[in-house]
């Protein structure tokens, strides 16, 4: 009788005690893969690897090019006078870059036309979040201008929907019909936009009247207003 | 009597080891982390890393340029106000485009997975406790409406022609992949840009879900630049 007991005692203790290393094991386990960084080269597979090494390749090429014309550029303003002709020049030459990139200069350049009527027949409208989705496909196809109904998408832009009745871009209000366009290569823009999953596709399902225009000759206007900054420094 | 005990109490435990078990196997499974090491993976490995090295190199060199050419810049005008206001606004425009490394007050807040059991009456769908591309692009715009100088998503600025992609439970911003919770900064008025967490405002709706947490307040965060280079190869300017 004795004897039993203890044997089950035993037992119940061996089988508590793996039972207990397993939970351990498998909570450490969900540990690692819960922090295991997918992002990391060391994790990632041949696909990844692939997109990953062409898109090094592309940074350093970029910069190369960028450490190039920094060089260049240092040079002629060494060689320039101090407040003379030409470094008023140079340095007229740089803010014009500056305010290429940054919007304040109209534009022109190959690209597409995008226009979108509401349904008549239906209650969904476009809105400011489908606006706002084609815009950053945009820039995700490698546009390098954007306006919508001629406000020009700059870093700072805003694209809202003021009570579900009207959208504002730049706090401007627009009208319909919307014309985004775009300039950077046609058929990457346009392929961003058409297709399974192109979000102008889900706009046409719904009804909405939308034409897309590619041309040689897209002209973007310069953004209007004043930028200011307050905050940061 | 007893042994039946016994058993049952065996056969519960193996169930729930089992269950657990082929649980873990499909999370394995689900987040590819089977890492091969076959010899082709480990070549674009090195040569991945070998790149990075390079634009790491060439990277700090076109710093040091910079830093160079501001300094010639600030010379080749010191002289003459016309000059100034030219250089002024270069520097100006730099911060804006996102060129430079900027500092001031603003807002902090992380976007992350939903911690909110599914089953909770809440939640209609699993979807809506993710965070997708589509609330970061709004998160993003909403700081613009309320403002925002200057935004960055986990140290990436965001530039003009920065687009978000979403992929998996990664998001790609400046062609870099960045995974959750995304940490977003944005300098601007901090009043203005915590309203967003105002009723009915996207932010609202995302940190009902669980989504959005940890909005703060800051007197100043330092913003990174972004590190490449933005180029032009279709548009023109149009001189008049």
């Amino acid at each position: 009788m004795k004897k039993i007991r203890k044997g089950k005692v035993i037992m119940t203790v061996t089988i508590g005690l793996s039972c207990f290393v397993l939970m351990a094991v498998m909570f450490m386990q969900f540990k690692i893969v819960r922090e295991t960084d997918i992002t990391s080269v060391e994790n990632m597979r041949k696909s990844d690897l692939t997109t990953e090494l062409a898109s090094w390749k592309q940074k350093f090429e970029e910069t190369e090019t960028k450490l190039n014309e920094t060089q260049q550029m240092l040079n002629e303003y060494r060689k320039t006078e101090k407040s003379s002709e030409e470094s008023k020049g140079l340095l007229e030459a740089e803010l014009e870059e500056v305010n290429m990139k940054l919007g304040k200069t109209d534009v022109e350049g190959e690209g597409i036309i995008i226009t979108l009527k509401n349904a008549n027949s239906t209650d969904v409208k476009i809105s400011a979040e489908d606006l706002l989705v084609i815009v950053n496909s945009l820039k995700l196809a490698g546009a390098e201008a954007i306006s919508i109904n001629d406000q020009r998408i700059i870093n700072n832009t805003d694209i809202v929907y003021i009570n579900n009745v009207f959208i504002r871009v730049n706090q401007e209000r627009i009208l319909e019909p919307y014309v985004i366009k775009a300039i950077g290569n046609q058929t990457y823009l346009e392929g961003g936009l058409v297709g399974t999953g192109g979000h102008i596709e889900d706009l046409k399902k719904l009804g909405h009247d939308i034409t897309i225009e590619k041309s040689n000759k897209v002209t973007i206007k310069k953004y209007e207003k004043d930028l200011n900054i307050k905050y940061m420094e | 009597m007893k042994k039946e005990h016994i058993a049952i109490s065996l056969g519960i435990m193996c169930f729930i080891l089992t269950f657990a078990i082929s649980i873990q196997i499909r999370t394995v499974k689900n987040s590819n982390l089977t890492v091969s090491q076959s010899y082709e993976e480990n070549n674009l490995r090195a040569e991945v890393l070998k790149y990075k090295e390079r634009y790491d190199n060439a990277y700090n060199e076109l710093e040091k340029l910079e830093k160079d050419l501001e300094e010639e810049r600030k010379e080749a005008s010191t002289e003459d106000t016309e000059l100034k206001n030219l250089e002024e606004q270069i520097k100006k425009g730099n911060k804006i485009i996102g060129f430079t490394e900027v500092k001031g007050p603003g807002v902090t807040l992380t976007l992350s997975d939903s911690k909110i059991p599914t089953g909770s009456a809440l939640v209609g769908d699993l979807n809506d406790l993710l965070v997708h591309d589509m609330d970061v692009l709004s998160v993003i715009n909403e700081l613009k409406n309320a403002g925002a100088e200057a935004i960055s998503i986990n140290d990436q600025r965001v530039i003009p022609t920065s687009s978000i992609v979403c992929g998996g439970n990664i998001i790609t911003i400046n062609g870099e992949r960045i995974g959750v919770p995304f940490v977003i900064k944005a300098i601007g008025l901090p009043e203005q840009l915590a309203a967003l967490s105002r009723p009915g405002g996207y932010l609202s709706i995302l940190s009902d879900y669980g989504i959005v947490t940890d909005l703060k307040k800051e007197e100043s965060i330092t913003i990174p630049k972004y590190s490449g280079v933005i180029k032009f190869e279709y548009a023109k300017t149009i001189n008049k």
